[in-house]
């Protein structure tokens, strides 16, 4: 007699573990939570790309004040100063997205993530807003 | 029950990948202090928003400003490491590609780490 037995559905999985780095952005099944989940990894893959541009940059510091200097003067103007606003929303998307991540990931909160990705994106904005205001220096 | 999401961002149970995550959840915690502090200590109280040559060689005299800078840079590359090897287990490799891959983030790790502490030993005795 043939065997009867059936195997258990497998739970279903994510996008991103259906279909590698293209599940990312493979819109099937997504929610605002499958959103979240993109920011995330995009917003820290930028992060580590300044984190070694910076390292790079600092090393004009070993050639004396007149490479650094002149550096200072360049990132110190208006269309330069756009990617420190960019760096910025980078580092809070990504730095209160992770707060929702970590606190999902250890099953805390689990059943607020919506919300609490809302409230980063919204915490993000004005505080973006008001560093954009500082950097541009506005009051 | 668990949704598509909280699958996604995290490892399944008895999963290899939970210290790492434990790891990521924990250096981003610490890192969020750091950051801030970097950010506030570096930018947001100089005037300018970046200090000069002089400016920035006697900040770096002070032995606590090291230490909190030398802090910041092994949490951040280790949650910048350990955060790439996540994105790229996603691709779905074999167990030993991924011990292979995961040996080269040592390196690479390390290797960032030594770069960024000669770099402040170099910056100091250049001044």
């Amino acid at each position: 007699m043939a065997s009867t037995t059936v195997e258990p559905r497998r739970p279903s999985t994510a996008p991103a573990q259906r279909r590698g780095v293209v599940g990312w952005f493979d819109p099937r099944g997504r929610r605002l939570g499958g959103l979240a989940f993109i920011v995330n990894r995009l917003s820290g893959l930028g992060l580590v790309l300044y984190l070694y541009m910076h390292l790079m940059i600092l090393s004009l510091l070993v050639q004396g004040p007149g490479a650094w200097d002149t550096f200072v003067d360049i990132a110190l103007s208006p269309p330069v100063l756009v990617f420190d606003v960019v760096l910025l929303v980078g580092m809070l998307i990504h730095g209160l997205n992770g707060i929702r991540v970590g606190l999902v990931g250890l099953g805390l909160v689990a059943s607020r993530q919506k919300a609490l990705f809302i409230a980063a994106m919204v915490i993000s904005a004005f505080v973006a807003f008001v560093g954009a205001l500082r950097i541009f220096g506005g009051e | 029950m668990t949704t598509q999401q909280e699958a996604a961002e995290r490892p399944a149970a008895g999963s290899r990948a939970i210290p790492a995550f434990v790891g990521q959840v924990l250096s981003g915690v610490v890192l969020l202090v750091l950051l801030t502090l970097h950010m506030i200590a570096q930018h947001f109280i100089v005037p300018t928003g970046l200090r000069y040559y002089e400016d920035v060689i006697a900040w770096l005299r002070n032995p606590v400003v090291i230490a909190v800078e030398v802090t910041f840079l092994v949490f951040v590359t280790y949650h910048a490491i350990t955060g790439v090897r996540a994105v790229l287990f996603d691709f779905g490799f074999s167990e030993r590609t991924e011990r292979r891959l995961t040996a080269v983030f040592w390196v690479v790790g390390i290797g960032t780490v030594v770069y960024g502490v000669a770099l402040l030993a170099a910056i100091l005795n250049a001044a």
